[in-house]
């Protein structure tokens, strides 16, 4: 009886966590993959087979092309800003300076508290480009400011900078918390041996971080391209036509305004897929203790 | 030589902090400038007549204390669940040797890798069905676990000596009374950061609350905000910094009180 009972408890524990994993994830994975080879528009009775259709057109519909090339032009921005320019920083403030860590810490953080719909609306009126106080700088130097919202690769960079501005402070403290675990004692034989500072960094330093710096790298891909979708529906809904959208924005754009199901589902599973591929990277180069527990 | 070279690297960090910080600055000091005044003396950050007058008018339009209580009820639901299923969870890994451990973990850390859009649609059929659009409960509903928060407590919970619970456990204490008092206590300075970090988190939720909140008297403070933005370009932009200001001031003060344990519970959950 008592043995029973404790090869029961665990799972007693388990439980609430297993039953929300099960009802609002894993089953709702396993549905939007059967949504997925359906076209319906999310109030119909019925819902009509089409096989592989939905695939087909996320790869040869013109705006699912542009969509998904926009989504690679989001990735390429977003580990500029958001992972290579904060890592830089946290070296610097690792190794090039000996006071105030704390406070840039601190600073760097705040940013990270406030909502993007913030960040957005704040940013829609500093780059605004006839009211904005940046046009207006700039128009006394005599520039005149872009209209970005009427350039697809312009809004994605503002919309990039956005995300950059609340994410920056974190990726920041995390990445500097990978560095601080590096032993004191490798950097300390390499000052006495009169080794130069970059050459330490890139030899040393780089190698022994890349664990977290993997992490942090991959999470920027998988919750930037997610970050974005609150400047992009605040300030462009995807335009100029679609120039702005990413694989996400486009999924939900065919679940709830173009009532494409099938689309937004098949949409779905793609990203799904390539979110799992960095997973794999994840797994097999950072989460050491799984093995803890084989 | 009497004095070391100042460090340049210095100037380019205060940089980087005033580009963080000037935008909230900017936010606060236009949200008490009137309409006129903002549009002449915008980039004086210090109003030169102060006013209400954007306060007012918002509570005027908005029921500010209704959108406040809504998106305050949603956050505390979402992290006391969050914080529960996380320390149960988390409880289990480090007490139980069972089957599937790694594979139940592997699942977990899978989670953060899954994009909300997979599971939009059939989440947003399952709150329909339920008759909770339009309820902050449907949108909290899905959200009451949290891996993360799982992983943080997990790590926290690995440094409790094990001698301490065998002890417990050779004095018979039952297995809930040593999880609520021992372990709760001992975890109090990670529940206390994590649960600050869901808090605010949920506070500034945008995505699922606009897909299920649609009646305006449900909103919450981030879709009312979103609400002050006209693409056509009429944006009332003194309007918007009022209610944007609303909005920070909650995770501001958290921040201010909590901030030595947020910046740690962050760091801790980077370290693998």
């Amino acid at each position: 009886m008592q043995n029973k009972n404790k090869k029961f408890l665990p799972f007693l524990y388990l439980l609430p966590t297993a039953i929300l994993l099960i009802v609002f994830l894993i089953v709702p994975i396993l549905y939007t993959f059967y949504l997925s080879f359906f076209d319906w528009n999310l109030i119909a009775p019925t819902k009509e087979f089409v096989g592989m259709r939905n695939y087909l057109e996320v790869f040869t519909d013109p705006v699912n092309q542009k969509v998904i090339l926009n989504t690679l032009i989001y990735i390429v921005f977003l580990v500029v800003l958001n992972f290579l320019f904060p890592y830089f920083i946290s070296l610097i403030v690792k190794f090039f300076i000996s006071k105030m860590q704390g406070a840039y810490k601190v600073l760097f953080f705040i940013p990270s508290l406030f909502s993007l719909v913030v960040g957005a609306m704040v940013f829609t009126w500093i780059l605004n480009p006839v009211s904005g106080p940046l046009a207006y700088v700039l128009k006394n130097v005599g520039i005149s400011m872009p209209n970005w919202s009427n350039s697809g690769i312009l809004a994605i960079t503002v919309i990039c900078f956005i995300t950059n501005w609340k994410v920056f402070g974190y990726n920041f403290i995390l990445l500097l918390t990978g560095l601080g675990s590096i032993p004191k004692n490798i950097i300390d034989a390499a000052k006495v041996d009169g080794i130069p500072k970059w050459r330490l960094i890139w030899n040393v330093i780089l190698p022994m971080n890349q664990g977290i710096a993997i992490y942090v790298l991959i999470l920027t891909i998988v919750q930037g391209l997610q970050y974005v979708f609150t400047p992009i529906n605040v300030i462009t809904t995807g335009g100029p036509y679609y120039g702005s959208s990413n694989m996400i924005y486009q999924t939900y754009l065919n679940a709830f305004v173009l009532y494409k199901t099938g689309t937004s589902s098949a949409l779905a599973i793609v990203t799904f897929v390539i979110f799992l591929i960095l997973l794999f990277i994840e797994i097999r180069f950072v989460e050491r203790k799984a093995k803890n527990y084989a | 030589m009497l004095k070391k070279k100042l460090n340049l690297w210095h100037v380019l960090l205060i940089i980087i902090i005033l580009g963080a910080i000037f935008p909230i600055l900017f936010m606060v000091s236009n949200s008490f400038k009137t309409l006129r005044d903002s549009y002449g003396t915008m980039l004086n950050l210090i109003p030169l007549h102060p006013t209400f007058e954007n306060y007012s008018l918002l509570n005027k339009q908005v029921n500010l204390l209704g959108l406040t209580w809504n998106t305050f009820l949603m956050a505390t639901m979402v992290t006391v669940g969050k914080l529960l299923t996380g320390l149960l969870t988390a409880y289990a890994f480090r007490s139980y040797q069972f089957k599937g451990k790694m594979l139940i973990y592997l699942i977990f850390v899978s989670t953060i890798f899954v994009p909300f859009t997979i599971v939009m649609i059939p989440n947003y059929l399952v709150i329909s069905k339920l008759n909770l659009l339009n309820n902050i409960i449907g949108v909290a509903l899905p959200q009451l676990c949290d891996a993360t928060g799982i992983m943080i407590f997990l790590k926290t919970m690995e440094k409790i000596p094990n001698s301490l619970i065998d002890a417990a456990k050779i004095d018979n204490i039952p297995n809930r009374k040593i999880f609520f008092n021992i372990v709760v206590p001992i975890l109090k300075p990670s529940i206390v950061s994590v649960g600050a970090i869901f808090f605010i988190n949920s506070w500034n939720e945008y995505v699922w609350p606009t897909l299920i909140l649609k009646d305006k008297s449900s909103f919450t403070l981030p879709l009312a905000l979103q609400n002050y933005i006209s693409s056509e370009g009429g944006t009332n932009f003194p309007l918007a910094m009022a209610l944007s200001t609303i909005m920070v001031v909650l995770p501001l003060i958290i921040y201010l009180i909590f901030q030595k344990y947020i910046l740690n519970s962050i760091s801790n959950s980077g370290l693998k």
